[in-house]
């Protein structure tokens, strides 16, 4: 089976994957990839009103095959009406 | 063969020379069992008990989209269905995770055997009340830590309980679990476990060599992820669990 390689940034670490993951299909590869999304959030958040959680996928031939991200957006309103 | 168990149960209760004789006599039937073999399946009615004798194995539940969920790890000394023995069916399948000795124990013998002595009896019970807090432990592990402290509690624990069974003397171990099975521990998705275990190493929390795991410095990892090994009741104070886990020999 191909193997994936997985660096990801959560905004205070980027971690370069060099062991990688076995999937059979590229979309099965794109799947894991955003699933890692959210745990990474859940670790991370509440930090600042802005955080992005992205996910770069490389193949065996060390070409980036896709990038995934999720962004939070959080900020003050100014006691408008309803 | 049952040294593990001895060594485990030593921490329950003074098992007298007659009680070692007769766990002696327990493991006589010995199998080996190749990794990622389903012992026995979620429903079935168990014919004997089984001990863990040497290797990883583990208990899992699936759901039908074919996810599952590992919610234990049986190490060498591990009983892994007694409760089938009490219980009459299995409510979860009991499968090996690397190549494992395992003792098949006929009913009539635990029978016998807790008719026989009532401190082996003790002594069983204590096990599985420790598999309690090991499962409390777990749920506070999924429901509250994040993940990089969970994966470093699970090798704590994991470390704390090789070495209460005698497996293993120094701070390094047999980690057979892939990151899929580890995944399936933590409850979290698999990149996000291969994402930790890169961080764990670059902080030199730990050092994974080929299929071992090892604690450079054990004290250190007990801290970044909370560790209190007081949960598994390795001496009657708790002194062990929180402070000497690592140590050469339990404090008592």
């Amino acid at each position: 089976m191909p193997r994936y390689y997985f660096d990801t940034d959560d905004g205070r670490r980027k971690s370069h994957d060099d062991q990688g993951l076995e999937y059979a299909h590229e979309a099965e590869a794109r799947d894991a990839a955003i699933r890692a999304l959210p745990d990474m959030a859940k670790d991370a958040l509440p930090g600042a009103d802005r955080e992005t959680f992205s996910v770069s996928v490389r193949d065996d031939g060390g070409r980036y095959v896709l990038h995934a991200s999720l962004v939070l957006v959080a900020h003050r309103l100014e006691g408008f009406e309803q | 063969m049952t040294n593990a168990l001895m060594e485990k149960l030593s921490s329950a209760e003074i098992l007298t020379a007659e009680d070692r004789q007769l766990l002696e006599g327990l493991s006589t039937v010995a199998q080996r069992v190749p990794a990622g073999q389903d012992l026995i399946v979620e429903g079935e009615k168990p014919r004997h008990t089984r001990l863990f004798l040497s290797g990883y194995g583990c208990r899992y539940k699936g759901l039908a989209s074919g996810e599952r969920s590992i919610t234990s790890l049986l190490l060498p000394g591990d009983f892994c269905d007694l409760n089938g023995f009490v219980l009459g069916y299995m409510d979860h399948t009991i499968a090996t995770i690397s190549e494992c000795d395992v003792a098949e124990i006929p009913p009539e013998a635990m029978t016998a055997l807790m008719a026989d002595s009532p401190r082996v009896v003790r002594a069983l019970w204590w096990a599985t009340l420790v598999d309690d807090a090991i499962w409390r432990e777990w749920l506070l592990n999924m429901g509250r830590r994040p993940a990089d402290q969970q994966l470093a509690h699970l090798f704590c624990e994991t470390l704390a309980r090789l070495r209460a069974s005698g497996t293993v003397r120094g701070q390094d171990f047999p980690f057979p679990l892939t990151q899929e099975q580890l995944a399936d521990v933590i409850g979290v998705s698999t990149v996000h476990v291969n994402r930790i275990l890169q961080r764990l190493r670059g902080e030199e929390l730990v050092a994974l060599e080929g299929r071992r795991v090892i604690i450079p410095d054990p004290p250190r990892l007990a801290e970044f992820c909370g560790f209190d090994g007081a949960y598994l009741h390795l001496s009657q104070d708790g002194f062990w669990g929180r402070r000497g886990f690592w140590e050469k020999e339990p404090v008592s």
